[in-house]
Formats: C-alpha cells, structure tokens, sequence
C-alpha cells in the first residue's frame, strides 16, 4: 500500500468519528428546537411566518462563512462549539418549514373528528396531527441531515475536526486522493444517514418494531464507534514515542502542546515540523490544521493552540491594523513587542525566510510585454486579469499596491491558491499574487515583478507561542533550533516535495529536520 | 339521576354571534325528548350546522341556555362533554393511519376502559353495524368503500355509550342505494339502543323520513317546528312548503310511472 493512502486511511477513524459526532450531534439539537417551534408557529400564521423567514434567511448565508461568523460570535472560540452552533442553525430550516407544512396541511376535517369525538389539544397532536404530518416531517428531517453532513465538512477552518480535513488539506497539497476520501466518506456518511432515517419511518409507518429496532440498534453502534476512538487512541497513545530518550528537555516531557497550522502545504510542513521536535523532546504533539489565518491567532490568543507560525506583514496588517508597513526589521521588532505587551503573545524569532505576496508572470509572456517591474503594468493594466488567494484582494497590500502603481484597471479573480500557478502557467490569467517561496515559480519559470516603490510589506515567519506556552521554558527550547534554520531555498524545497513531488507533509517535514540537523 | 320522562337535549333562547357582528344563530328553543331523532334542515348557511356543534361546544353560544341531561353544558369541561355525546360528520372523519378497530377504539382509551373490555365491546359494534370484525378490524380506512366507512364512523360514535349522537350530513357523501339501506339501518339500531339523535340535513326526503322532529331553519332562526306529518299537513310558510315541494313532486312523478 502507498505511504499516501496508508496516511489517509490512518486518520480515518478520527476523522469519520468526529464527523459522525459533529453531525449528529447538530441534527439531533436542531430536531429539539426545530419541532416544538413547528407545532407551535403552526397554529400561529404570524408567527410560522416570521421563523421561516429567518430561518430562510439562515439558509441564504453560505455554509463556510455561517461556520465563520460564529468564532467572533462565540468571542474567538474555535473547535467543535462554533461548527455545532452553526450546522444546528443550518438544519433547522428543513425541519421547521417541513413541520409546519405538514401540519397545516392536515384536512380540517380530521381536526374537526378529533376535537369532536373529545380529545384534548395534545391528544389531537399527538395522536392524530404528528402522525398523520409524520412523512412531511421526516422529509424535512432527510433533507436536513444531508445538508449537515456535507456542510459539517466546512467546519474544518473553524478548527473542528471534520472529514472536510481530508479536502482542504487536500486541496492545498494537491493530494487528490485526500479530496476524494474526504468527498466519499461523507457523501457516503449521508446517504447511510439519510437511508436509516428513511426505514425508521417506514417501520413507524408500518408499524414493524423489529425493524425500528434493527435500524435503531445501527445508529447505536454508529455512534458508540463514533465515540470510542477517542478513549482507544488516547490510551494507545499514552506511551511516549521511541525518540524520547534522544534529548528530553526538562518541563514538558509527557505533556500536550497543541501545533496549528493554516490551511496551505507550507503550514502543513512546519506544523509537522515542530511537532517532530516536540515530540523529541517527550511531548505529545496534538495538531489543529486549516485554520483560517484571523482563526489560527485568535486560536493562539486563546490558547487553544500553543503554537503555530505566521508572518510579521500579516499580524502587522491585519491584527495590528497599520496601513503603512515599515522596515524588515524594525516590523519584527514593533510587532515582536506589541504582542507581547497587548496579548502575552511570545515571539519566539524568525525562522530564516520571507514569504512574501509576489507578483509573478510567465516569464516569456513578461519579456514578450517588456514588463520587468509592476511600474511597467500600468499602461497595459486594462487589458490584464490577475489572479490571487481569496483573501488578498480584500487586504491592505493590494490596495496599496493597486493605487501605487495605477494597476486599478486590472480585472481580478479569486480562486484557491493552489490552482492559482497552473492558471498562470496555463494563460488563463496574466498576472498572480504568488507566495515567494512557492515550488511552482521555479518550476513553471515565472518571473517575480520588481517592487521599486516597496510597497509590499515585509512578510518573516515567525513562530508564535500563546500566553500560557510562554510559560513553558521546555516548549521554547525543544523549538529554538528551529530560529534562523530555515532559508528560503530551504523551504522552497520542502513545498515543492510535496506540490510537485506527491510527498506527504510529514515526509517533507522529515526531510527538512534533517538537513536542519546537520 | 335521570330522569326517563325529561328531554335529553333542551335548548332554550340560544344565539351565537360571530366576531364581526354575523348572527348564525337566533333565539332558537328546542326539546329533544328521549329515544327520538330530531333533524336541523334548511339551506346551506342557515345556521344548522353552527347550532350543532354549540351542542357539544365545538363552538360557544353567545347568549342563551342549553341543558344536556339537565346541566348547563356552558358549566361542563367540553372535552368531557364531547366524550360522553357521540359525533358523525359528512364524510366519515376517520383517521386515515389508525385501522378500523383502532378508530373505534379511540373513545374506549379515551375513557379509560380497560383493554379486554374495549377489545369486545369493539368487536361488538362493528358487528353491530354489519362489518364483522375479523373481516374488517385490521383493515385501513382507504381499504373500505364510502358506505363501510360510514358504518364505522357510527360504530365510532357509539363505542363510548353516549346516550345523545350529533351528526353532520351524515349520508350526503353516499350513492342513494347505500344510503337508503344505511338511513334503515341507523333506524333499527336508534331503535333497539334507544339512544337520541340530531341530524342535520340539507335533504328535506331524508328528515321527512328518519326524523321523529323536524326543525326547518332559516337565516338563522326556526321557521317551523313539528313532527314529518305536522310539516307536509300545515307547512308554517311558504318557504317551508318550497322546501317540501322538491319531495312531493318527486313522488307524483314517481307515481305517475304507475308502477
């Protein structure tokens, strides 16, 4: 078996697990509030008609960015809660439309027969309106899990392990086999849901207890597998690795530190990086990957992370909110003590390279054009597309840039970072906001446009510790060989070990350690 | 203690007047004396079926009194009330996912009797109404023709004892054959249980030939009151002889056929 799919079907019970526990646990949450709410606004029209609006106004706000909005919301809590408190908000229209539906739809004559013939209100629901709304109810219930369970795999950026892990670790590493195990799983997850719920309707309907039991007894060890690799994998993980006695620094030996990363291959590659290191050290590394990058601070800032890696221009920018960026090593420095004094946020140093936002173009197409350095771009601005990462139009150095330089003119067009090199190399756009250190600009010969005006900020990876992990001598120091190691061919190589060669993170990770070792 | 010699049902000066300021019902004083059927017939809209359902509170009368058994159903929790009168409505009313014996069986549980005894008395009515329970108890509503349904929506009503039926059209959605030979059947029973009934009607021929009482209704009010005989010997007005033409002439012709 290739180390490839041996890796994937490795994270496999975890990942399915969390998953199973996520969804459900939404859905089941989400039938609580949803159907009482149902019957109640179902005798109210005014009231029906104001939850289906705001639930439908729910349902218009895309899944990723629902899942986003509620880290601020929660006041910066990632993980498990704000994915929940998301997929519950998204299934609840389904149920509640279909619940109201379902009962208004019951004939008022059978109404009539029951109030007649002496029930009570809640004999007369119970009885007769729940039943007979019991297919349009459940309808909606089908409807809601499927939906949940493919936007459970959203909550990945979030922090919350899901099997949407696999898809964006995939497609940022290009491993498309993770896509694909990720799409598989949990298109096959929902349709083994959404079925499931189906025969328990059938056997309500048909009244066949053995049936209701069967189905009812699947869910049961689906969860309870779902719950169990948690308790399995702690146990067998208390041992510590084999590399323990190799140097173990005092403090944190046996202990857990959690690495973040965010969502792109060079992160996946330090993350694992450190996490070698720590692990030398006798620590027990956990990791929590594609986290969003405001995510992936708060994250830090929280201390649900103990450490992770991230650029002075980004903090400078988009944490520390300055407009104008400033000197290299004066940014590192300010930034440095600004953390410090404002979140108790310890700079551990520079790992050695810059990553910063490049403009790059085909190199022919760039001599073809007589272009050498973005001053050159603004005559032609007009008739360029430029492509770049979601986030960086929305940032202040294309903004900056745009206006320094009268590129305003260019057409832009966001698309995922890794199809941005091939859509250059391809022509499907001219120009790209190319990361520095990517692979891809050696291999596909592009040529990085000069900056003459230096507009573009200074952007070092830095290794940030959260509050409390700056409270731990033993973390620093099992990361401190990893300060200034780490040149810029150093990790151009690494990423192109995995974008171009199919290595996995952890391989080129394992890589890089050691010709840092030597 | 009731009384055999007191009506079951006595309606005295009642009105209903809808928010809005529509009145359904006017000033309408009835007796119902035990054992008999008394049938409500006038046009559609004339307040019959409203003055039905403020019988066992499906509705509350706005003004007025009305004694079942002697006590003030205004006074009765009416959900007790419903229990202990039965009710029939156009078109059968069963629920569709219970099965005929569980449709019957409804009022029992509601009751609280005991399963055993609510399994025979089941058995019992269906028989009663001429669909034998081991042929039909485990069948669906949809699994019936309208007349069968009919059957157990009477077996329905009766499972609880109730010793006053209210029915709603109860043989309007029946093709005729069905429905005479059901309108007999309804008779024999009434006949031999010995309970009472208020039927509404929009068929003068059926009141004239079920009803022991017809009320002829209008706008509301009671145009005329009396026995079948009392209406066709000396109709009140001449609405009420418009509304016994449709019978009459249907007769002659019938007779001229000289069959």
């Amino acid at each position: 078996m290739n180390a490839n799919l041996a890796e994937r079907l490795a994270e496999l019970p975890h990942l399915l697990s969390a998953h199973v526990i996520l969804s459900m646990t939404a859905l089941v949450c989400g039938i609580a509030v949803s159907v009482p709410l149902g019957i109640v606004a179902a005798q109210r029209p005014g009231l029906s008609a104001v939850t289906l609006n705001i639930a439908s106004v729910i349902q218009t706000i895309p899944g990723l960015a629902l899942l986003a909005l509620m880290v601020p919301l929660l006041g910066g809590m990632i993980g498990f809660w704000p994915a929940f408190l998301a997929l519950l908000l998204y299934s609840l229209l389904p149920i509640l439309r279909n619940t109201i539906v379902g009962l208004q739809g019951i004939e008022p004559n059978l109404r009539e027969a029951a109030r007649g013939i002496g029930m009570t209100d809640a004999q007369r629901l119970w009885q007769v309106e729940l039943p007979l709304a019991l297919p349009v109810i459940v309808a909606g219930l089908r409807t809601a899990t499927v939906w949940v369970v493919g936007a459970a795999t959203l909550a990945t950026p979030v922090g919350a392990a899901s099997l949407g892990n696999y898809i964006f670790a995939g497609l940022q590493t290009r491993n498309w086999l993770s896509v694909l195990f990720g799409c598989l799983f949990a298109a096959g997850l929902a349709i083994v849901l959404d079925q499931a719920i189906r025969w328990l309707e059938v056997a309500a309907r048909d009244r066949r207890r053995g049936l209701a039991l069967g189905v009812g007894a699947f869910l049961v060890v689906l969860i309870g597998a779902s719950i169990l690799p948690r308790y399995v994998s702690l146990a067998g993980e208390a041992g510590p690795s084999n590399q323990i006695e190799a140097s173990a620094a005092p403090g944190i030996a046996g202990e857990t530190v959690v690495v973040g990363a965010k969502s792109y291959t060079e992160q996946y590659i330090l993350a694992a990086l450190m996490q070698r290191r720590l692990e030398s050290a006798g620590a027990r590394g956990e990791r929590l990957d594609n986290l969003g990058s405001t995510i992936a601070f708060d994250a830090v800032r929280t201390g649900e992370i103990d450490v992770y890696v991230d650029f002075t221009g980004t903090i400078w920018a988009t944490v520390m909110n300055r407009p104008e960026p400033v000197e290299r090593h004066l940014m590192f420095t300010q930034m440095s003590a600004w953390l410090w004094e404002e979140h108790g946020i310890l700079t551990l140093g520079r790992l050695g390279y810059e990553n910063a936002y490049g403009f790059a173009m085909r190199r022919d197409r760039a001599e073809a054009l007589g272009v050498d350095s973005l001053d050159d771009l603004a005559p032609i601005a007009g008739e360029l597309e430029i492509g770049g990462d979601p986030e960086v139009f929305a940032r202040a150095e294309w903004t900056a840039t745009r206006d320094a330089y009268a590129l305003g003119p260019m057409r832009t067009r966001s698309m995922d970072s890794t199809f941005m090199y091939t859509a250059v190399r391809d022509g499907q756009v001219d120009v790209i906001t190319a990361y520095t250190t990517d692979g891809r600009i050696a291999a596909f010969d592009l040529a990085v446009l000069d900056d003459p005006l230096a507009v573009l900020p200074p952007y070092d990876a830095v290794i940030l510790l959260s509050p409390q992990a700056a409270r731990r001598p033993g973390l620093a120091d099992a990361l401190a060989p990893l300060i200034g190691a780490i040149d810029a061919t150093l990790m151009r190589e690494a990423n192109r070990r995995v974008d171009m060669d199919g290595q996995t993170p952890a391989q080129a990770a394992a890589w890089l350690d050691g010709v840092i070792s030597e | 203690m009731i009384d055999p010699a007191a009506p079951v049902l006595d309606i005295r000066s009642v009105g209903k007047t809808y928010p809005g300021g529509v009145e359904a019902v006017r000033n309408v004083s009835l007796a119902l004396p035990r054992g008999q059927l008394l049938a409500l017939t006038g046009e559609s809209g004339c307040g019959k079926t409203t003055l039905l359902k403020l019988i066992n509170r499906l509705e509350d009368a706005s003004g007025g009194l009305i004694l079942y058994e002697g006590e003030d159903v205004a006074e009765m929790d009416p959900v007790q009330l419903r229990r202990q009168i039965g009710w029939v409505m156009q078109g059968d009313g069963l629920f569709p996912h219970l099965t005929v014996q569980e449709n019957v069986a409804i009022i029992p549980g509601l009751l609280g009797w005991s399963a055993d005894r609510t399994r025979a008395r089941v058995a019992e009515w269906l028989d009663m109404v001429g669909l034998p329970a081991g042929d039909y108890a485990d069948r669906y509503p949809s699994e019936l023709s309208g007349g069968q349904r009919q059957r157990v929506g009477f077996a329905r009503a009766l499972a609880g004892e109730p010793d006053l039926i209210l029915m709603d059209e109860p043989f309007s959605a029946l093709d005729p054959i069905t429905r005479d030979s059901l309108q007999q059947e309804f008779r024999d029973l009434q006949a031999r249980l010995g309970f009472s009934a208020v039927m509404v009607t929009h068929d003068m021929a059926e009141a004239l030939i079920m009803a022991d009482q017809i009320a002829v209704m209008q706008d509301g009010a009671i145009l005329q009151q009396g026995t079948p005989v009392d209406l066709l010997e000396a109709p009140a007005s001449d609405y009420v002889s418009g509304l016994l033409e449709t019978p009459r002439r249907q007769m002659r012709a019938i007779r001229e056929l000289g069959a």
